[in-house]
Protein backbone atom coordinates (compact mmCIF):
# COMPACT_ATOMS: atom_id res chain seq x y z
CA UNK A 1 0.00 0.00 0.00
CA UNK A 2 1.82 3.51 -1.27
CA UNK A 3 1.28 6.94 1.25
CA UNK A 4 3.04 9.92 1.06
CA UNK A 5 5.15 10.61 4.25
CA UNK A 6 6.07 14.35 5.55
CA UNK A 7 8.92 15.13 2.86
CA UNK A 8 6.00 13.56 0.42
CA UNK A 9 8.27 10.17 -0.71
CA UNK A 10 6.41 7.55 -1.28
CA UNK A 11 6.30 5.38 1.37
CA UNK A 12 5.56 1.35 2.11
CA UNK A 13 4.13 0.07 4.90
CA UNK A 14 6.52 -3.09 6.13
CA UNK A 15 4.81 -4.03 9.41
CA UNK A 16 1.89 -3.29 11.66
CA UNK A 17 3.43 -1.06 14.50
CA UNK A 18 2.10 -2.98 17.18
CA UNK A 19 3.98 -6.03 16.29
CA UNK A 20 7.31 -4.79 17.24
CA UNK A 21 7.43 -4.72 21.08
CA UNK A 22 8.94 -1.89 22.80
CA UNK A 23 12.86 -3.52 23.12
CA UNK A 24 12.35 -5.88 20.36
CA UNK A 25 12.64 -6.84 16.66
CA UNK A 26 10.95 -8.27 14.80
CA UNK A 27 11.79 -9.33 11.04
CA UNK A 28 10.26 -8.48 8.22
CA UNK A 29 10.17 -9.63 4.47
CA UNK A 30 9.19 -7.23 2.22
CA UNK A 31 9.17 -7.70 -1.57
CA UNK A 32 11.86 -6.50 -3.52
CA UNK A 33 13.87 -6.22 -0.63
CA UNK A 34 16.53 -7.75 1.37
CA UNK A 35 15.05 -9.02 4.57
CA UNK A 36 14.11 -5.96 7.02
CA UNK A 37 14.92 -5.77 10.84
CA UNK A 38 12.18 -3.57 12.61
CA UNK A 39 12.96 -2.41 15.79
CA UNK A 40 11.00 -0.56 18.63
CA UNK A 41 12.93 1.38 21.44
CA UNK A 42 11.87 4.02 23.55
CA UNK A 43 8.32 4.22 21.89
CA UNK A 44 10.72 5.01 18.22
CA UNK A 45 10.62 2.53 15.37
CA UNK A 46 14.01 2.08 13.26
CA UNK A 47 14.36 -0.17 10.34
CA UNK A 48 17.98 -1.92 9.54
CA UNK A 49 18.70 -4.65 7.05
CA UNK A 50 18.44 -7.70 8.69
CA UNK A 51 21.66 -9.24 7.13
CA UNK A 52 24.81 -8.59 9.39
CA UNK A 53 27.72 -7.01 6.98
CA UNK A 54 29.74 -9.77 8.59
CA UNK A 55 28.17 -13.26 7.87
CA UNK A 56 25.04 -14.22 7.43
CA UNK A 57 23.52 -13.94 10.54
CA UNK A 58 19.51 -12.58 11.11
CA UNK A 59 20.25 -9.69 13.28
CA UNK A 60 16.20 -9.80 14.33
CA UNK A 61 17.89 -13.57 16.14
CA UNK A 62 20.23 -11.24 17.84
CA UNK A 63 20.59 -9.69 21.02
CA UNK A 64 19.53 -5.73 21.58
CA UNK A 65 21.05 -3.79 24.34
CA UNK A 66 21.50 0.30 24.80
CA UNK A 67 20.55 1.31 21.65
CA UNK A 68 22.52 -1.78 19.82
CA UNK A 69 21.79 -4.86 18.16
CA UNK A 70 24.37 -7.88 18.69
CA UNK A 71 24.50 -10.20 15.77
CA UNK A 72 23.92 -13.64 17.58
CA UNK A 73 26.39 -15.66 15.34
CA UNK A 74 30.07 -13.73 16.47
CA UNK A 75 28.73 -10.88 18.77
CA UNK A 76 29.30 -8.05 16.21
CA UNK A 77 27.37 -4.81 17.13
CA UNK A 78 25.48 -2.42 15.50
CA UNK A 79 23.67 1.33 16.15
CA UNK A 80 20.07 0.34 15.02
CA UNK A 81 19.36 4.08 14.41
CA UNK A 82 22.31 4.91 12.42
CA UNK A 83 23.25 1.04 11.23
CA UNK A 84 26.70 1.95 12.55
CA UNK A 85 29.16 -0.69 13.33
CA UNK A 86 30.22 -0.26 16.80
CA UNK A 87 31.89 -3.52 17.60
CA UNK A 88 34.14 -6.03 16.26
CA UNK A 89 33.76 -8.06 14.07
CA UNK A 90 31.39 -5.63 12.84
CA UNK A 91 33.08 -3.21 9.96
CA UNK A 92 30.56 -2.40 7.54
CA UNK A 93 27.43 -0.36 8.32
CA UNK A 94 24.31 -1.46 7.90
CA UNK A 95 22.06 -0.16 5.46
CA UNK A 96 19.11 2.24 7.09
CA UNK A 97 16.06 3.95 6.12
CA UNK A 98 13.97 6.34 7.87
CA UNK A 99 10.68 5.16 9.59
CA UNK A 100 7.08 6.69 9.63
CA UNK A 101 4.32 5.33 11.21
CA UNK A 102 1.32 6.09 9.07
CA UNK A 103 -2.63 4.62 10.28
CA UNK A 104 -0.70 1.94 12.73
CA UNK A 105 1.88 0.62 10.12
CA UNK A 106 5.46 0.87 10.10
CA UNK A 107 6.21 2.54 6.55
CA UNK A 108 9.68 2.94 4.61
CA UNK A 109 10.71 5.30 1.77
CA UNK A 110 10.12 3.36 -1.74
CA UNK A 111 13.65 4.21 -2.54
CA UNK A 112 16.06 3.14 0.31
CA UNK A 113 18.35 5.75 1.59
CA UNK A 114 21.97 4.65 3.64
CA UNK A 115 23.17 4.73 6.95
CA UNK A 116 21.55 8.69 8.14
CA UNK A 117 19.24 8.82 11.32
CA UNK A 118 15.49 9.36 10.32
CA UNK A 119 15.85 13.26 9.34
CA UNK A 120 12.08 13.56 10.62
CA UNK A 121 9.33 11.93 12.22
CA UNK A 122 7.18 15.18 12.59
CA UNK A 123 3.43 14.35 12.24
CA UNK A 124 3.71 10.77 13.09
CA UNK A 125 3.76 8.54 16.34
CA UNK A 126 7.34 8.48 16.80
CA UNK A 127 9.76 10.80 18.66
CA UNK A 128 12.75 11.47 18.12
CA UNK A 129 14.76 11.59 21.52
CA UNK B 1 23.82 -23.96 40.59
CA UNK B 2 27.79 -22.69 39.24
CA UNK B 3 30.72 -23.92 40.56
CA UNK B 4 34.37 -22.49 40.05
CA UNK B 5 36.61 -23.62 37.17
CA UNK B 6 38.81 -25.48 39.53
CA UNK B 7 36.17 -27.99 41.11
CA UNK B 8 35.56 -31.05 38.81
CA UNK B 9 32.38 -31.66 36.89
CA UNK B 10 29.04 -33.86 38.05
CA UNK B 11 28.72 -35.99 35.39
CA UNK B 12 30.73 -39.36 36.45
CA UNK B 13 29.18 -41.08 32.80
CA UNK B 14 29.13 -40.10 29.24
CA UNK B 15 26.17 -37.59 28.39
CA UNK B 16 24.62 -37.29 25.30
CA UNK B 17 23.97 -34.20 23.96
CA UNK B 18 21.00 -34.07 20.93
CA UNK B 19 21.39 -31.00 18.44
CA UNK B 20 18.19 -29.95 17.78
CA UNK B 21 16.59 -30.75 14.49
CA UNK B 22 20.16 -32.39 13.71
CA UNK B 23 22.63 -34.93 15.36
CA UNK B 24 23.26 -36.36 18.60
CA UNK B 25 27.00 -37.01 19.91
CA UNK B 26 28.30 -38.43 22.73
CA UNK B 27 29.81 -36.25 25.62
CA UNK B 28 33.00 -38.11 28.16
CA UNK B 29 32.75 -36.71 31.51
CA UNK B 30 34.15 -33.45 32.20
CA UNK B 31 33.98 -32.86 28.33
CA UNK B 32 32.66 -29.88 27.26
CA UNK B 33 29.28 -28.80 24.80
CA UNK B 34 31.53 -27.50 22.51
CA UNK B 35 35.00 -30.08 22.33
CA UNK B 36 33.11 -32.85 22.61
CA UNK B 37 30.83 -32.03 19.23
CA UNK B 38 33.88 -30.97 17.39
CA UNK B 39 35.47 -34.46 18.13
CA UNK B 40 32.68 -36.46 17.26
CA UNK B 41 33.18 -34.30 13.92
CA UNK B 42 30.31 -31.60 13.82
CA UNK B 43 30.99 -28.48 12.73
CA UNK B 44 30.12 -26.46 15.64
CA UNK B 45 31.16 -22.80 15.76
CA UNK B 46 33.91 -21.21 18.04
CA UNK B 47 37.24 -19.46 17.99
CA UNK B 48 38.71 -18.85 21.37
CA UNK B 49 37.83 -22.06 23.68
CA UNK B 50 38.19 -19.83 26.76
CA UNK B 51 35.26 -18.13 26.69
CA UNK B 52 36.00 -14.75 25.64
CA UNK B 53 34.66 -14.63 22.08
CA UNK B 54 31.22 -15.62 22.52
CA UNK B 55 31.40 -17.50 18.95
CA UNK B 56 30.64 -20.37 20.76
CA UNK B 57 27.24 -19.77 22.24
CA UNK B 58 24.31 -21.97 22.07
CA UNK B 59 20.64 -22.31 23.74
CA UNK B 60 20.16 -25.26 26.31
CA UNK B 61 16.58 -26.27 25.39
CA UNK B 62 16.56 -29.38 27.99
CA UNK B 63 18.81 -30.73 30.65
CA UNK B 64 21.91 -29.24 32.52
CA UNK B 65 25.27 -28.15 32.41
CA UNK B 66 27.58 -26.85 34.74
CA UNK B 67 28.89 -23.75 34.25
CA UNK B 68 33.35 -23.35 34.18
CA UNK B 69 33.55 -19.61 34.37
CA UNK B 70 30.24 -17.97 35.01
CA UNK B 71 32.37 -14.66 34.59
CA UNK B 72 33.18 -15.69 31.50
CA UNK B 73 33.17 -12.50 29.45
CA UNK B 74 31.70 -13.49 25.85
CA UNK B 75 28.21 -13.59 27.36
CA UNK B 76 25.95 -11.48 28.90
CA UNK B 77 23.97 -12.06 31.97
CA UNK B 78 20.77 -11.54 30.23
CA UNK B 79 21.58 -13.65 27.49
CA UNK B 80 21.90 -16.29 30.34
CA UNK B 81 18.86 -15.15 30.90
CA UNK B 82 17.20 -16.70 28.13
CA UNK B 83 18.93 -20.10 28.24
CA UNK B 84 22.06 -19.38 26.56
CA UNK B 85 25.29 -20.42 27.45
CA UNK B 86 29.11 -20.99 25.97
CA UNK B 87 29.60 -24.01 24.53
CA UNK B 88 33.88 -23.87 25.68
CA UNK B 89 32.52 -23.83 29.66
CA UNK B 90 29.52 -26.24 29.85
CA UNK B 91 29.74 -29.24 30.76
CA UNK B 92 26.73 -31.63 30.90
CA UNK B 93 25.51 -32.46 34.17
CA UNK B 94 23.28 -34.99 32.40
CA UNK B 95 21.42 -35.72 28.85
CA UNK B 96 20.95 -32.13 27.13
CA UNK B 97 19.15 -30.65 23.78
CA UNK B 98 21.07 -27.83 22.42
CA UNK B 99 20.05 -25.39 19.70
CA UNK B 100 23.40 -24.87 17.69
CA UNK B 101 23.96 -23.67 14.12
CA UNK B 102 26.59 -26.21 12.50
CA UNK B 103 28.51 -24.92 9.68
CA UNK B 104 31.04 -26.65 7.40
CA UNK B 105 33.57 -23.92 7.78
CA UNK B 106 33.94 -25.18 11.22
CA UNK B 107 33.89 -29.37 10.49
CA UNK B 108 37.73 -30.20 12.56
CA UNK B 109 39.87 -31.48 9.24
CA UNK B 110 42.17 -32.87 12.33
CA UNK B 111 39.80 -34.63 15.34
CA UNK B 112 40.44 -32.56 18.44
CA UNK B 113 42.07 -35.20 21.20
CA UNK B 114 43.44 -35.04 24.79
CA UNK B 115 46.54 -36.82 25.45
CA UNK B 116 49.74 -36.74 27.60
CA UNK B 117 52.67 -35.64 26.42
CA UNK B 118 56.46 -35.78 27.42
CA UNK B 119 58.60 -31.71 28.01
CA UNK B 120 62.05 -32.52 25.57
CA UNK B 121 63.73 -29.29 25.95
CA UNK B 122 62.52 -25.13 25.20
CA UNK B 123 64.75 -22.83 23.41
CA UNK B 124 64.77 -18.86 23.44
CA UNK B 125 62.93 -16.61 20.98
CA UNK B 126 62.66 -13.39 22.33
CA UNK B 127 63.45 -11.87 26.01
CA UNK B 128 60.29 -13.32 27.66
CA UNK B 129 59.02 -16.00 24.85
CA UNK B 130 60.49 -19.70 24.61
CA UNK B 131 59.32 -22.32 22.50
CA UNK B 132 58.63 -25.81 24.09
CA UNK B 133 59.08 -28.91 22.16
CA UNK B 134 56.98 -32.12 23.88
CA UNK B 135 56.60 -35.77 22.25
CA UNK B 136 53.51 -37.64 22.18
CA UNK B 137 52.84 -41.30 21.15
CA UNK B 138 51.55 -41.21 17.58
CA UNK B 139 51.16 -38.84 15.33
CA UNK B 140 51.06 -35.01 15.42
CA UNK B 141 48.10 -33.93 13.18
CA UNK B 142 47.02 -30.57 13.22
CA UNK B 143 47.09 -28.04 10.61
CA UNK B 144 49.32 -24.74 10.34
CA UNK B 145 47.93 -22.20 12.57
CA UNK B 146 45.77 -24.30 14.85
CA UNK B 147 46.37 -24.26 19.13
CA UNK B 148 46.02 -26.53 21.58
CA UNK B 149 45.14 -26.36 24.84
CA UNK B 150 48.15 -27.42 27.46
CA UNK B 151 47.45 -27.90 31.62
CA UNK B 152 49.82 -28.73 33.77
CA UNK B 153 50.05 -32.26 35.94
CA UNK B 154 47.85 -32.07 38.72
CA UNK B 155 45.02 -29.89 37.18
CA UNK B 156 45.02 -26.38 37.41
CA UNK B 157 43.54 -24.06 34.67
CA UNK B 158 44.42 -24.80 30.76
CA UNK B 159 45.77 -22.30 28.41
CA UNK B 160 45.66 -21.72 24.70
CA UNK B 161 48.81 -22.13 22.33
CA UNK B 162 49.54 -22.22 19.21
CA UNK B 163 51.88 -24.44 17.11
CA UNK B 164 54.72 -23.67 16.27
CA UNK B 165 56.07 -26.88 14.09
CA UNK B 166 54.69 -28.53 11.29
CA UNK B 167 52.04 -31.45 11.64
CA UNK B 168 54.18 -34.75 11.59
CA UNK B 169 54.61 -38.64 12.68
CA UNK B 170 57.22 -38.52 15.38
CA UNK B 171 54.64 -36.71 17.42
CA UNK B 172 55.85 -33.42 18.19
CA UNK B 173 53.93 -30.60 19.33
CA UNK B 174 55.88 -27.32 19.41
CA UNK B 175 54.33 -24.00 21.30
CA UNK B 176 55.61 -20.62 22.31
CA UNK B 177 54.67 -19.34 25.12
CA UNK B 178 55.64 -16.04 27.17
CA UNK B 179 56.15 -15.81 30.60
CA UNK B 180 53.29 -13.77 32.28
CA UNK B 181 53.91 -12.36 36.10
CA UNK B 182 51.47 -15.00 37.78
CA UNK B 183 50.85 -16.57 35.08
CA UNK B 184 49.22 -19.87 36.34
CA UNK B 185 50.76 -21.58 33.35
CA UNK B 186 53.40 -20.22 31.39
CA UNK B 187 55.47 -20.17 35.06
CA UNK B 188 55.05 -23.80 35.49
CA UNK B 189 56.11 -24.51 31.86
CA UNK B 190 59.25 -22.36 32.26
CA UNK B 191 59.88 -24.44 35.35
CA UNK B 192 59.48 -27.79 33.72
CA UNK B 193 62.18 -30.77 33.70
CA UNK B 194 62.92 -32.85 30.61
CA UNK B 195 61.09 -35.76 30.73
CA UNK B 196 57.46 -33.96 33.07
CA UNK B 197 54.32 -34.69 31.73
CA UNK B 198 51.73 -32.65 30.64
CA UNK B 199 48.04 -32.80 29.07
CA UNK B 200 47.55 -31.39 25.81
CA UNK B 201 43.54 -31.48 24.21
CA UNK B 202 43.72 -30.61 20.50
CA UNK B 203 44.00 -29.36 17.35
CA UNK B 204 41.52 -26.61 17.83
CA UNK B 205 41.21 -23.38 15.80
CA UNK B 206 39.76 -21.84 12.61
CA UNK B 207 42.71 -19.26 11.42
CA UNK B 208 44.51 -22.48 9.63
CA UNK B 209 46.58 -22.38 6.66
CA UNK B 210 44.30 -22.69 3.75
CA UNK B 211 45.24 -23.53 0.16
CA UNK B 212 44.65 -19.99 -2.05
CA UNK B 213 47.02 -20.44 -4.57
CA UNK B 214 46.48 -17.54 -6.78
CA UNK B 215 46.51 -14.88 -3.20
CA UNK B 216 50.09 -13.92 -1.82
CA UNK B 217 49.91 -14.10 1.84
CA UNK B 218 50.09 -11.77 4.67
CA UNK B 219 50.75 -12.58 8.38
CA UNK B 220 50.34 -10.09 10.87
CA UNK B 221 51.43 -10.67 14.78
CA UNK B 222 52.64 -9.68 17.91
CA UNK B 223 53.67 -11.28 20.89
CA UNK B 224 53.65 -15.24 20.98
CA UNK B 225 51.31 -14.86 18.17
CA UNK B 226 54.38 -15.65 16.14
CA UNK B 227 54.18 -18.90 16.62
CA UNK B 228 51.12 -20.12 14.25
CA UNK B 229 52.71 -17.25 11.87
CA UNK B 230 56.14 -19.43 11.84
CA UNK B 231 53.67 -22.69 11.29
CA UNK B 232 51.45 -20.95 8.29
CA UNK B 233 54.73 -19.89 6.94
CA UNK B 234 56.63 -22.74 7.27
CA UNK B 235 53.45 -24.96 5.91
CA UNK B 236 53.30 -22.58 3.02
CA UNK B 237 56.91 -23.35 1.77
CA UNK B 238 56.62 -26.64 1.73
CA UNK B 239 53.97 -27.09 -0.12
CA UNK B 240 54.79 -27.33 -4.22
CA UNK B 241 51.51 -26.89 -4.60
CA UNK B 242 51.32 -23.44 -3.47
CA UNK B 243 54.54 -22.68 -4.63
CA UNK B 244 55.15 -19.50 -6.48
CA UNK B 245 52.95 -17.18 -3.59
CA UNK B 246 55.23 -14.16 -2.05
CA UNK B 247 54.69 -14.23 2.23
CA UNK B 248 55.24 -11.23 4.29
CA UNK B 249 55.36 -11.48 7.94
CA UNK B 250 54.75 -8.43 10.10
CA UNK B 251 55.42 -8.59 13.41
CA UNK B 252 55.35 -5.82 16.12
CA UNK B 253 56.62 -5.93 19.70
CA UNK B 254 57.21 -3.15 22.35
CA UNK B 255 60.70 -3.44 22.00
CA UNK B 256 63.99 -4.67 20.20
CA UNK B 257 64.31 -7.35 22.96
CA UNK B 258 60.81 -8.49 21.33
CA UNK B 259 61.89 -9.19 17.96
CA UNK B 260 63.16 -12.43 17.41
CA UNK B 261 65.61 -13.65 14.88
CA UNK B 262 63.72 -15.12 12.92
CA UNK B 263 65.98 -17.05 10.54
CA UNK B 264 66.16 -19.08 13.25
CA UNK B 265 62.68 -20.03 13.33
CA UNK B 266 61.77 -19.22 9.16
CA UNK B 267 64.49 -20.46 7.01
CA UNK B 268 65.65 -17.33 5.14
CA UNK B 269 63.85 -17.87 1.41
CA UNK B 270 63.44 -15.80 -1.72
CA UNK B 271 59.87 -15.48 -1.55
CA UNK B 272 59.43 -14.59 2.32
CA UNK B 273 60.00 -11.03 3.42
CA UNK B 274 60.31 -10.29 7.55
CA UNK B 275 58.95 -6.51 8.48
CA UNK B 276 59.37 -6.37 12.63
CA UNK B 277 58.10 -2.72 13.80
CA UNK B 278 58.85 -1.89 17.38
CA UNK B 279 55.98 0.81 19.30
CA UNK B 280 57.56 2.48 21.92
CA UNK B 281 60.64 4.69 20.61
CA UNK B 282 62.42 4.72 23.60
CA UNK B 283 63.07 1.10 24.08
CA UNK B 284 65.27 1.24 20.80
CA UNK B 285 67.06 4.31 21.77
CA UNK B 286 70.88 3.44 22.71
CA UNK B 287 70.48 0.08 20.45
CA UNK B 288 71.38 -1.29 17.55
CA UNK B 289 67.70 -1.59 16.12
CA UNK B 290 67.51 -0.31 12.48
CA UNK B 291 63.97 -1.63 12.19
CA UNK B 292 60.69 0.50 12.12
CA UNK B 293 59.58 2.02 14.61
CA UNK B 294 55.21 2.62 14.98
CA UNK B 295 52.97 0.20 14.52
CA UNK B 296 52.74 -2.98 12.64
CA UNK B 297 49.77 -2.55 10.54
CA UNK B 298 50.75 1.04 9.32
CA UNK B 299 53.62 -1.05 7.28
CA UNK B 300 51.27 -2.95 5.45
CA UNK B 301 50.44 -0.15 2.59
CA UNK B 302 53.96 1.09 2.33
CA UNK B 303 55.79 -2.34 2.42
CA UNK B 304 53.05 -4.59 0.14
CA UNK B 305 53.30 -4.13 -3.75
CA UNK B 306 49.70 -4.69 -4.51
CA UNK B 307 46.52 -3.17 -3.31
CA UNK B 308 45.56 -4.62 -0.06
CA UNK B 309 42.54 -6.37 -1.11
CA UNK B 310 44.58 -8.77 -3.30
CA UNK B 311 46.61 -10.97 -0.27
CA UNK B 312 45.21 -13.39 1.69
CA UNK B 313 45.69 -12.56 5.36
CA UNK B 314 46.50 -14.30 8.49
CA UNK B 315 46.51 -12.95 11.88
CA UNK B 316 47.47 -13.95 15.55
CA UNK B 317 47.76 -11.67 19.17
CA UNK B 318 45.92 -9.52 21.36
CA UNK B 319 42.59 -8.96 20.36
CA UNK B 320 43.01 -4.91 20.46
CA UNK B 321 45.28 -5.62 17.95
CA UNK B 322 43.57 -7.95 16.13
CA UNK B 323 40.12 -6.27 16.13
CA UNK B 324 42.01 -2.73 14.93
CA UNK B 325 44.00 -4.08 12.06
CA UNK B 326 41.18 -6.10 11.04
CA UNK B 327 38.53 -3.20 10.76
CA UNK B 328 41.22 -0.75 8.90
CA UNK B 329 41.72 -4.05 5.92
CA UNK B 330 37.68 -4.01 5.84
CA UNK B 331 37.13 -0.41 6.49
CA UNK B 332 39.97 1.21 4.44
CA UNK B 333 41.34 -1.09 2.05
CA UNK B 334 38.46 -3.39 0.87
CA UNK B 335 39.39 -6.42 2.16
CA UNK B 336 36.86 -8.70 1.95
CA UNK B 337 35.84 -10.87 5.15
CA UNK B 338 36.82 -13.89 3.52
CA UNK B 339 40.41 -13.41 3.21
CA UNK B 340 41.23 -12.83 6.48
CA UNK B 341 41.83 -15.72 8.90
CA UNK B 342 42.46 -14.25 12.34
CA UNK B 343 42.69 -16.07 16.00
CA UNK B 344 42.43 -13.24 18.91
CA UNK B 345 44.65 -14.65 22.18
CA UNK B 346 42.12 -14.35 24.95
Amino acid sequence: MKETNEAMQEVRAVCDAAAVAEGEVLRVEADGMPPLAVYKLDGNYFVTADTCTHGEASLSEGFIEGGAVECPWHNGKFCIRTGAALDFPATVALQTWPVSVIEGKVCIPIQPAAGTPPASNKGTTCRAN
Amino acid sequence: MSTTAETTPQAQAATTVRIAGGPSYSCAPGDTVLRAGLRAGFGLPYECNAGGCGSCKFELIAGSVEDLWVEAPGIRAKERERGRRLGCQSVPRGDCEVKIRLADSYVPQCLPRRFEARYICSRAVTADIREFDFLAPGAASFLPGQYAMLRLTGGGPERAYSMSNQPNAQGLWRFMVRSVAGGKVSTGLFALEAGAEVSIDGPYGIAHLRPTPQRDIVCIAGGSGLAPMVSVINGTLAQPAQGGRDVWLFYGGRGPGDIPRIEEFIHPHPRVRFHPAVSVPELAQGTTWTGEIGMVHELLPRKLPHALADYEYYLAGPPPMIEAVVGTLQTDHGVAAQAIHYDRFF
